[in-house]
């Protein structure tokens, strides 16, 4: 297991945490829209925001290409931008138009779908991109293809069984698999160490053979880096596992008051919010504050206009219900 | 169509997977024991040697990655076979097959597509028990998404087994254990597929209808013969997959017979039968001259005792009497 250190930063850093810093933005600026919906009720479904686990989702897709396979996790909305999917389709899919990504069935949070730019998909049951990654990276390695199968999930979901059958046949097989552990701590109110003994997630990841690193999920850089060694090893043939120790600054879905947390915990993680902490780091390093301001002002923007342009695409007549179900 | 000698259902079984391997190279296979072994029941005889162990890849006991990594793969452009050592098994990966196999392209707008084929031995047969002996097709049948396929004979084994294989859905194959054995003539041709949603008529007659698939045809027809000697002629339809189902057969045998029995060894309430019965009553009854009977497996699960098999499913002479009974009317 390998902790990554801040020794190890490439010479461009300021670009590569610019890069960074503009998908952070954009994905906040995305749920900031999804949370007006649920406030204003067009969108009647559970959301569960992502803010404070941004910088690690940007971190790890920037470290993806196009057509590497991605299945997301619930926990916001970043990882589908910084992927490189349409805000219009997936906010259509909030407002269950057909311009969505699911062209009308609907999602929010899971099931937005691009396969175009490697996005196979998620499920409502938490812990199925495990074997469901193996077997796409089994595909990529099959046919001779480069692709990486990169799977986002959270410290509960790591408890699940299947992260043992899909891990043990990973390591036989040498899939070419990036799993991503977000560990906020929390799974809805379960303490991480309450219900599964340990606050730590890699050891096991380790035990099965993956090649293992542990990182701050707060400095997307950190994270960027970790990611960039993670897909040269699953590249190679070695299955490769990330935990990224994050906070979950929001309720585990918009509304939930959190009764559970306690107040000062709530605050300290807003002390460490990446886009915040990826900002002090670029104005470090010369950055104008104006150009960040900039950046965030563009990301409204574009989602403001995304949110309107999906409002004008029609919803679907109920015979959609009767289409896709076969090939 | 060159004639053969006859082979084993298992054996018919076997040519499929080799055939569909050869000529698709995205076609491959995984299940436990399936490689060097040739399959605990010896199925994947030889395909090891022949494709190697990149397209014969054997598992560890992990049924969920078995059917997820089956769907994962076949989401990347493969064809997966995968096997589960007893349809049983299938259900440990409930997650996997309820939902990942069957609405993953729906949930996704219909956007991706899970070409793949899960191999089911099922059947009572051997002393196995509870947990090694069920016939879940019913399961698969009430979730929207998965083909069935339920081959009674080496000829169907094969055409649809070839099917499943280059179909762009998710399907599941239920090969009987107790029809492993037996021999019928099989079609070397490997162009010859059995289609999906086409029942046949294993036995023509004129007295009752029997729906019969899997392991009930060869119980149907032995009846058949039983009855015969008493002048009481019986059509047995076999409908060969469950989804689609093709009503359009059972209807045309009623319309002669105005009698209808349907036959599963799975068990009986809330069985696949129900359905069958029901969508009888709603779209035949004018042409009805008895209530639907079905007859099918006890509500237990199956004993270890194998001196108790034969009273868990329905025996040749069970289904005589129900016939009997029906041609009373
Ligand atoms: C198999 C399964 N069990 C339970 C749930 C309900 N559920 C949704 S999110 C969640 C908590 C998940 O915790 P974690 O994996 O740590 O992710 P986080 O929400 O913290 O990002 C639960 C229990 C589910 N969706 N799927
Ligand atoms: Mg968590």
């Amino acid at each position: 297991m390998t902790a990554v250190s801040p020794d190890t930063r490439g010479t461009d850093e300021r670009g590569t945490l610019l890069r960074l810093y503009r998908e952070i933005a954009r994905g906040r600026a995305l749920e900031d829209v999804v949370h007006r919906l649920v406030q204003e009720r067009s969108f009647r479904g559970f959301f569960h925001p992502g803010r404070g686990q941004e910088g690690l989702q940007a971190g790890v897709c920037a470290a993806l290409d196009s057509d590497d396979y991605l299945l997301y996790a619930h926990r916001g909305l970043t990882y589908l931008t910084a992927k490189g999917m349409d805000p219009v389709e997936v906010l259509g899919d909030f407002h269950g138009r057909v311009v969505g990504s699911t062209r009308g069935l609907g999602a929010g949070t899971v099931h937005c779908v691009d396969p175009e730019r490697g996005v196979m998909g998620q499920g409502g049951t938490l812990g199925s991109s495990f074997t469901l990654s193996a077997g796409l990276a089994l595909a990529s390695k099959a046919l001779g293809e480069s692709k990486v199968a990169c799977a986002f999930f959270g410290d509960g979901a790591s408890a699940r069984g299947t992260f043992l059958e899909a891990g043990v046949t990973a390591k036989a097989w040498g899939l070419p698999v990036v799993w991503v552990c977000e560990n906020n701590g929390w799974a809805v109110s379960a303490r991480v160490q309450d219900v599964q003994g340990t606050n730590d997630i890699a050891p096991r990841a380790e035990a099965l053979g993956f090649h293992t690193q542990v990182v701050d999920g707060q400095d997307a850089l950190a994270v960027h880096e970790a990611a960039l060694e993670a897909v040269a090893q699953a590249r190679s043939g070695v299955p490769a596992f990330i935990e990224a120790k994050t906070e979950r600054i929001d309720g585990h879905y918009t509304g939930d008051m959190q009764p559970y947390r306690d107040r000062d915990e709530v605050a300290v993680a807003k002390a460490r919010d990446p886009l915040d902490l990826a900002g002090g780091r670029l104005v470090a390093l010369g950055e104008d504050p104006a150009a960040l301001a900039q950046i965030r002002a563009e990301a409204e923007a574009e989602m403001a206009a995304a949110d309107a342009a999906a409002r004008q695409s029609p919803f679907p007549d109920g015979s959609r219900i009767h289409e896709g179900l076969w090939a | 169509m060159t004639e053969t000698k006859p082979i084993t259902y298992a054996w018919a079984i076997n040519h499929a997977i080799d055939e569909e391997m050869e000529r698709d190279p995205a076609v491959f296979l995984m299940g436990q024991d399936v490689g060097r072994m040739g399959g605990v029941f010896g199925l994947t005889r030889g395909l090891f040697d022949k494709y190697g162990a990149e397209r014969v890849r054997d598992v560890s006991i992990v049924e969920h990655l078995v059917v997820g990594g089956a769907v994962g793969a076949a989401m990347g452009g493969l064809r997966p076979i995968a096997e589960v050592q007893f349809a049983d098994f299938l259900l440990l990966a409930g997650d996997e097959s309820f939902h990942k196999m069957a609405k993953w392209r729906y949930m996704h707008g219909g956007r991706l597509s899970v070409p793949m084929v899960v191999r089911a031995p099922c059947g009572i047969q051997g002393g196995v028990g509870a947990e090694h002996s069920q016939s879940p097709e019913g399961h698969y049948w009430h979730t929207p998404g998965v083909k069935i396929a339920v081959p009674s004979n080496p000829a169907d084994a094969k055409g649809l087994l070839k099917s499943a294989i280059r179909d762009d859905n998710p399907v599941i194959y239920f090969e009987n254990r107790r029809l492993y054995r037996n021999k019928g003539v099989v079609s070397p041709d490997p162009d010859l597929l059995v289609p999906f949603g086409r029942g046949t008529v294993a036995r023509p007659g004129s007295d009752v209808t029997v729906v019969a698939w899997s392991a009930m045809v060869p119980a149907a027809l032995e009846a058949a013969e039983v009855l015969e000697r008493e002048e009481i002629s019986v059509e047995i339809i076999d409908p060969r997959t469950l989804v689609p189902f093709d009503m359009e057969t059972v209807a045309a045998s009623v319309r002669k017979t105005s009698r209808l029995l349907v036959l599963h060894e799975a068990s009986l309430t809330a069985g696949p039968g129900a359905e069958i019965a029901a969508r009888a009553a709603d779209e035949l009854f004018e042409l009805l001259d008895a209530p639907v009977k079905r007859l099918a497996g006890a509500d237990i699960p199956i004993p270890q005792n194998m001196a108790l098999e034969p009273f868990c499913f329905p025996q040749t002479d069970e289904i005589v009497s129900a016939v009997r009974d029906l041609a009373k009317w």
